[in-house]
């Protein structure tokens, strides 16, 4: 039992939205959709949900097409990004509202409006406008009328991206209790942020420029990127990559560094690579290569370093805050074990990843 | 420097606020005048230079060389009520799809249409007239209100569309959408979901729509005689100098009168600001 | 694929009202040009075909020559005093809560109240020996002025009935403009330590464009229909001296019945407005907005 999309395609005036996109997503099931900014996840959810039109495509529900359903006969609830409620109504005829509109009986309706404001805790809201809320509270109100539908797709797309930071925090960790009791309902959400999608999602469906490179668990998705693109997008920061040979007994990476093999890679042929590690597995003070400070920031508790080095620049995130002045001289340490391998095709395919078990 | 300003800045406000209302000044005082107020030269002040009479109020009632007010004021309510009514609804439905869709047909496209609705109003009423004139001849509909009423409808409709247009675009075509998710059909979403968001805007069309029906002449001067009749052609018509200045005076100000009152509500809407988006 | 429903929609929103709206109007406007090729009047009433007599004869028609150019100077005229007369009132009132309120609604009046009733009102006001126009002005030593009997003055007098209509209007929408002007500029000359002229040309004024522009071409547009006042306080007069094409076009289509001929001179006259608004707009964009349009 499960929502079907294959090869959806859309192109608009040359350029590209979606392109030959195709995904199961089964019910009771919350599958995060992440990609950058213009990936397409906002179009896939608008042409699942009927509001897009498409070139090519099919939509399928438990073996059903609903493509040819125009929007408002599909049994889809959407929560925007940006606090969408009707402004002309309060809390609770807001929530009411898609219910009435089924023909609902009152009481049924009311009991149904209660139950979930108070999921969201907003009980006590019920006779306010929109505006008199502040955006996490409009936000929770757009998601209770969401969950009162009971729908059988529920699509959320980036609804925590205009919040402050805390209450982002905050309201992830509600999310999963709130979609607790939907165990038939297919939810989809749509995130940049790669610490939501693995939080978050039981099934991560990686997207990039209108193609859908990876789908699998977070886990899977996170230990074994299909591609350097998916681990780009899957690591915040993302991902260094670095061109190299592996040899007979090393690698040897561009600009001259040599590596000592690690076990992970003691099958691997011999050939020209690209070569991932990721930000906060590079270590400060190391001996494999040295570099130049070009931009340090502090960010809470944690510190970026950009740097330059003769093979190529990268990113590091460190724990702590640590003052690196420009242009000083800091020492980088490439621990082998924890390198992941790409072929050198267009495509920059996995070719070989470390042992799981890394930090998030 | 600063003294001498403020003097000459409220010197010349005094000075325009003083023109703009000597004209109602002027016709309120002479609507209490008689023969001898008015044909020795100007006067100004009751029982100071006239002896004030309502005989110029009287005649509006019908009798005494004066018009009968009543029925024209109800024409033109009748008149440019139902117009207004009209262009409002077949305007907002026009102007939603000019917001919320893409349309063409060749070369015609969105701007082109709104530009096409808009630009009518460049059409002087002359140009109209004579067709009018002939068309509503050959339908029967001259001198009646159907026939000034289908008018009306064309030269209002141009503004319902214009202002309600502007109105649409500003809100968030997502609310839309959610209507529709939500399970109305896009017709179901804008009577129950925009329209209510848009009462301001529907308000502001309205309101301009019955300004200038109201304030039309050339067309109800051209298209209607004797069954049909509207104030400002029932006013002009007492333009002769056979029509005493009281009468004239009085029928002048009475016709007027529901205009001030909408301009007192109009204020009070521009100091709220719902006004400060349409007039831009 | 992805059919969104909406297509049947589309269409049924905007057709009623376009349909309406080209009914009523494209199809006369289609009429008289047919009208304007036939010899319509009152001695032959019917729709016969005589080609582009009508348009021949109207060009050696000097009458409307002159009623177009005296129509472009009231036209531009008033509006240029109108805008103005509006200008300079919302600078004074700009900066002054209390007196904004008070003359937002004192103006408003005149914008609201029917022009041709007014007029039926100044006309009295401008009567030579009964109305109060010379009398007061006597008293300031003036006039007496033929307001509404002499040439030059009908033009004067149906120029001040439009101003004093219309000024309110350009008022408004002038304050509105000023009321929703960023406060940077102005911080910014004041510091640099220009005076009220600087501040206004270089500052206040450029910043207006667009709204300046939007103004005087929606008053533009409707000054150039200008009849009704025309024939409530001067009937054109004396003679043809106040004469506006509007009027010309009434008197010769709707008063001597020369229907074909006044829709040939109607057709005329709504094109050479359209080209010309379109020009003077075009212009005006250009010359104080700059650039691309």
């Amino acid at each position: 039992m499960s929502l079907k999309i294959q090869d959806l395609t859309l192109t608009v005036e040359g350029v590209s939205y979606l392109d030959g996109v195709s995904a199961n997503f089964e019910r009771g099931k919350l599958a995060t959709v992440i990609g950058r900014t213009l990936a397409g996840k906002t179009t896939l959810m608008r042409g699942i949900a009927g509001l897009q039109h498409l070139d090519r495509g099919a939509l399928t529900l438990d073996a059903q097409d609903f493509s040819t359903l125009p929007a408002w006969r599909r049994d889809i609830a959407m929560v925007y990004q940006q606090f969408i409620n009707y402004p002309h109504l309060n809390v609770f005829e807001n929530v009411a509202f898609p219910l009435r509109r089924r023909g609902l009986d009152e009481t049924v309706v009311d009991r149904r409006v209660r139950v979930v404001l108070d999921k969201v805790g907003l009980t006590g809201f019920e006779a306010r406008r929109p505006h008199q809320l502040s955006g996490g509270q409009q936000q929770r109100v757009a998601l209770a009328r969401a969950l009162a539908r009971e729908a059988g797709i529920l699509l959320l797309d980036e609804p925590l991206v205009n919040l402050d930071y805390k209450l982002r925090e905050q309201m992830r960790s509600e999310f999963r209790g709130l979609l607790a009791d939907q165990e038939e309902t297919i939810v989809i959400y749509n995130t940049t942020d790669p610490v939501e999608a693995m939080l978050l999602g039981d099934t991560v469906v990686v997207m990039h420029e209108s193609r859908v490179l990876q789908i699998g668990t977070p886990a899977e998705v996170f230990d074994r990127p299909a591609s350097t693109q998916v681990a780009s997008v899957v690591n915040d920061p993302p991902m260094n990559f670095i061109q190299g040979r592996k040899g007979e007994t090393d690698i040897e990476l561009v600009g001259g560094v040599r590596i000592n093999l690690p076990w992970h890679l003691s099958d691997l042929a011999m050939g020209d690579y690209w070569f991932g590690i990721r930000a906060n597995e590079l270590r400060v003070g190391g001996t494999s290569l040295t570099s130049q400070v070009t931009f340090s920031e502090v960010s809470g508790s944690e510190t970026f370093l950009y740097v330059d080095s003769t093979a190529g620049s990268m990113t590091l995130q460190v724990q702590g805050v640590h003052i690196h002045d420009l242009d000083s001289k800091v020492g980088i340490g490439i621990p082998a074990e924890r390198l992941f391998v790409f072929d050198t095709s267009d495509n920059k395919s996995l070719v070989a990843a470390p042992a799981t078990g890394a930090q998030l | 420097m600063s003294r001498m300003y403020l003097f000459l800045k409220y010197s010349a406000i005094a000075l325009w606020s003083i023109f703009v209302v000597t004209p109602f000044l002027w016709a309120l005082t002479t609507s209490f005048k008689t023969a001898n107020g008015v044909t020795g030269g100007p006067t100004y002040l009751p029982w100071l230079q006239y002896e004030p009479s309502l005989t110029g109020w009287k005649s509006l009632f019908g009798g005494g060389g004066g018009i009968d007010i009543v029925k024209p004021y109800i024409d033109s309510l009748i008149v440019t009520g139902s117009a207004s009514l009209i262009s409002i609804v077949l305007g907002s439905l026009a102007a939603y799809g000019l917001s919320r869709f893409t349309y063409k047909a060749g070369f015609v496209k969105n701007p082109d249409l709104i530009f096409f609705f808009i630009s009518q109003r460049i059409m002087p009423p002359i140009v109209l007239a004579i067709p009018f004139f002939l068309m509503l001849k050959w339908l029967d509909l001259l001198d009646s209100r159907i026939g000034l009423i289908l008018v009306y409808v064309a030269l209002l409709l141009p503004i319902a569309v214009w202002i309600m247009v502007d109105f649409f675009n500003n809100i968030p075509r997502q609310i839309d959408e959610m209507a529709m998710l939500d399970g109305c059909t896009p017709f179901q979403a804008f009577v129950r979901v925009i329209l209510p968001n848009s009462l301001p805007g529907i308000i502001v069309a309205g309101m301009f729509c019955l300004i200038f029906g109201w304030n039309d002449f050339f067309f109800a001067f051209t298209l209607t005689f004797t069954d049909t009749q509207l104030l400002p052609v029932a006013v002009v018509a007492l333009n002769s100098s056979v029509t005493p200045w009281w009468s004239l005076s009085a029928s002048a100000l009475i016709s007027i009168a529901p205009l001030l009152l909408v301009a007192f509500v109009v204020e009070r809407f521009l100091s709220h600001g719902t006004l400060a988006g349409a007039i831009r | 694929m992805g059919e969104t429903g909406l297509r049947r929609y589309k269409l049924a929103f905007l057709l009623p009202g376009l349909l309406t709206l080209l009914a009523i109007i494209l199809f006369p406007l289609l009429f008289t040009i047919r009208v304007s090729a036939s010899g319509w009047d009152a001695i032959t009433p019917e729709l016969n075909w005589v080609g582009g007599k009508n348009y021949a004869a109207l060009w050696a028609d000097v009458r409307f020559w002159q009623s177009l150019a005296r129509l472009g100077g009231m036209a531009v005229g008033t509006v240029l005093i109108q805008y103005v007369l509006g200008f300079a009132l919302a600078l004074l009132v700009w900066h002054d809560v209390k007196a904004r309120r008070f003359f937002r609604l004192l103006f408003l009046i005149p914008m609201m109240t029917t022009p041709v009733i007014m007029s039926v009102i100044w006309r009295t006001i401008l009567h030579e020996s009964l109305g109060p126009a010379n009398d007061l002005l006597y008293l300031v030593g003036l006039g007496p002025y033929p307001w509404l009997t002499s040439g030059g003055w009908a033009v004067v007098s149906v120029m001040i009935v439009e101003i004093w209509q219309w000024t309110p209007f350009m008022f408004l929408l002038l304050l509105a403009g000023l009321i929703s002007l960023p406060r940077e500029p102005f911080l910014a000359a004041a510091i640099d330590g220009a005076g009220p002229i600087r501040t206004f040309l270089n500052v206040t004024f450029p910043l207006m464009a667009t709204v300046s522009i939007g103004a005087i071409m929606i008053r533009l547009i409707e000054a150039s229909k200008l009849m009704e006042t025309v024939y409530v306080l001067t009937s054109g007069g004396p003679g043809t001296a106040s004469e506006t094409s509007g009027y010309y076009i009434y008197i010769k289509g709707l008063r001597d019945f020369d229907i074909g001929y006044a829709a040939s001179l109607s057709i005329t006259y709504l094109v050479i407005m359209i080209v010309l608004l379109t020009i003077i707009g075009k212009v005006l964009h250009r010359a104080l907005v700059g650039g691309r349009s």
